[in-house]
């Protein structure tokens, strides 16, 4: 097998979107590994963590040198895939097909970017119609995105989510029975893994917006506690140092996108568990920011009034 | 040859350039702008502890802009600090314009009608997430001298438009981001400086962009202008603030499925200011206290 797909991996490694026929196969073979999978992968350890990599498909280059070559090394990445960067559809498109070629070395769980709402507003919907004409590529990808898991569990030790805790998913249990092929909803239990964030508060906090929840240090401890886990690993948030590990190493945050938006000037970094699930964070920067990387912008509006 | 060369003497000025530093002196003005990465985790946290405030995901806090009238010493800056000192901290009142995200009331009923999904919770702290600020630069601390600023009305003292869209050459031009917030992938806040020194005068913009999907969009513009020809030397500051309800920027996308215009602060700023007879009256109804326009205007001299 692969003959085809090692052709198209070749091409999206070096940036170039796939014919819009073979982003349909790809996506339906990618379904119907996807639809197996439960909503909380399990994942044997040695592997390597990621974060949002947000569409910048170069500074995924960069990661892949810093980590090593798949399927030598086996990865998680915790989903933001698209939107922001300006290669969100080589971006998942070759996360996607290295999923199907290694489907046991690679696991890809399922971001609050992987929505269709989402990137209507925050750019991918717009480069694919930009990159193919129509919206068909961007319908091919959002169906795949319902199928994405929710959640990963290392060596029953480690627990990846993309946002964080929910306080009516008490336990992995509850997690693995939702019905998790939808498209993101606003409230409950699936939204809160997806969008929560660790915060220096007792308990459980509102978020200030008005929706979505703030989860202190003793959820944090009561989760681990309750499901025999050592280490909550999520993405969601910039880490301008890479990653941040909270509440007395209990929860890392690991960010991926360096130069976050092609103008932060942060560092990324990965968290590698070797077997022991010993931690170890890579830390990585941002590809040379030459023509290739970012295409021409319209230039800067000088005489601004 | 599509433009004629312009007719403006050029005056005499120097330019000078640093790794992250770069500036002019020109007519007895010294302009330095500074554009650094953004704050590291220490910095941050420092910010954060000082000013009391959750801080804006991408806080540039090293990045600044200075103006210097070397024969007053009036010196005048833009610094990411002082604008989100200027934030509101705390429970929200009348005129400080709070919202809440666009399924707030949604997510809120969701939760009650189901005890077992709404924990014991604290209320985190309050402040104002849209980080709303009507911050219009600040006097330096060792400026030696402060202006008197007098509130002007009407047309006197407007910005001279004719001289400030004349396509003069630009002797120095520069962007400094200071914050820039994603709310939680409910929209986005930030705030850009621009400067560019004229052959005849200095001018800045300083833009706050809000935009809080399916809710409103908010912008508060500072303008400050120097003419090198006033005598006794003298600023103009201008600001607007405008809001309006987000359906009616949607309604004038080029495009209605696509809705990426919307995240362009020059889209949201042209559509504002089309309609301000509205945007700068009633806005969206928040009675936020940024709305309308106000002028001032300070000469410098001891
Ligand atoms: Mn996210």
């Amino acid at each position: 097998m692969g003959s085809d797909l090692d052709r198209q991996i070749e091409m999206l490694k070096a940036c170039k979107p796939l014919p819009e026929a073979d982003v349909k196969t790809l996506c339906m073979k990618a379904r119907e590994i996807l639809i197996e999978e439960g909503n909380v992968q399990c994942i044997d350890a040695p592997v390597t963590i990621c974060g949002d990599i947000h569409g910048q498909f170069w500074d995924m280059l960069e990661l892949f040198k810093t980590a090593g070559d798949c399927p030598q090394t086996s990865y998680l990445f915790m989903g933001d895939f698209v939107d922001r960067g300006y290669f969100s559809v080589e971006t998942f498109l070759l996360l996607l097909a290295m999923k199907v070629r290694w489907p046991d070395r690679v696991c890809l769980i399922r971001g609050n970017h992987e929505s269709r709402q989402i990137t209507q507003v925050y750019g991918f919907y717009d480069e694919c119609t930009r990159k193919y004409g129509s919206p068909t590529v961007w319908r091919y990808c959002t169906d795949v995105f319902d199928y994405l898991s929710l959640g990963a569990i290392i060596d029953g030790r480690v627990f990846c989510v993309h946002g964080g805790l929910s306080p009516a998913l008490p336990s992995l249990d509850m997690i693995r029975g939702l019905e998790r092929r939808v498209e993101v909803p606003h409230e409950g239990p699936m939204c809160d893994l997806l969008w929560s964030d660790p915060d220096e508060i007792n308990g459980w906090g509102l978020s200030p917006r008005g929706a979505g929840f703030l989860f202190g240090a003793e959820p944090t401890k009561a989760f681990l506690h309750n499901n025999s886990l050592d280490l909550i690993s999520r993405a969601h948030q910039l880490a301008m140092e890479g990653y941040k590990l909270m509440f007395e190493r209990m929860i890392v945050t690991v960010w991926s996108a360096p130069n976050y938006c092609y103008r932060c000037g942060n560092v990324a970094a990965v968290l590698e568990l070797d077997e022991h699930l010993g931690q170890e964070y890579k830390v990585f920067e941002h590809a040379p920011m030459d023509v290739r990387s970012i295409p021409a912008r319209r230039p800067p509006a000088e005489y601004f009034l | 040859m599509t433009t004629p060369p312009s007719s403006v003497p050029l005056p005499k000025h120097e330019l000078y350039e640093a790794p992250d530093e770069r500036g002019i002196t020109v007519n007895g003005w010294r302009i330095t702008s500074t554009t650094r990465p953004i704050s590291n985790g220490p910095q941050s946290d420092a910010l954060q502890a000082d000013l009391g405030l959750t801080l804006p995901e991408m806080i540039f806090g090293n990045n600044r802009l200075t103006i210097e009238h070397q024969a007053t010493g009036w010196k005048y800056s833009f610094t990411a600090r002082d604008a989100l000192a200027a934030v509101k901290n705390g429970e929200l009142e009348d005129g400080d314009g709070g919202v809440k995200v666009g399924y707030a009331d949604a997510w809120l009923k969701s939760r009650q009608s189901n005890s077992a999904l709404m924990p014991q919770t604290v209320q985190a702290k309050p402040y104002d997430w849209t980080y709303t600020t009507t911050y219009p630069g600040h006097i330096d601390p060792d400026s030696t001298f402060t202006p008197t600023w007098e509130s002007v009305e009407g047309t006197t003292h407007e910005l001279p438009l004719a001289e400030l869209t004349r396509p003069d050459p630009i002797l120095f031009y520069a962007e400094i981001p200071l914050f820039e917030d994603e709310l939680h992938d409910n929209g986005s806040s930030a705030l850009l400086i621009r400067i560019r020194i004229m052959p005849t005068c200095i001018f800045i913009l300083a833009r706050f962009t809000l935009r809080v999907d399916n809710v409103l969009f908010r912008n508060f513009d500072t303008r400050i202008y120097h003419s090198f020809a006033s005598n006794p030397p003298m600023i103009i500051r201008e600001s607007n603030g405008f809001e309006a309800p987000y359906e009616v920027l949607k309604a004038r996308l080029p495009k209605q499925q696509d809705l990426t215009p919307l995240t362009d602060p020059n889209f949201v700023s042209r559509c504002l200011t089309e309609t301000r007879k509205y945007s700068q009256t009633e806005g969206a109804h928040t009675g936020w206290r940024g709305l309308g326009t106000r002028r001032d205007c300070a000469t410098l001299a001891p």
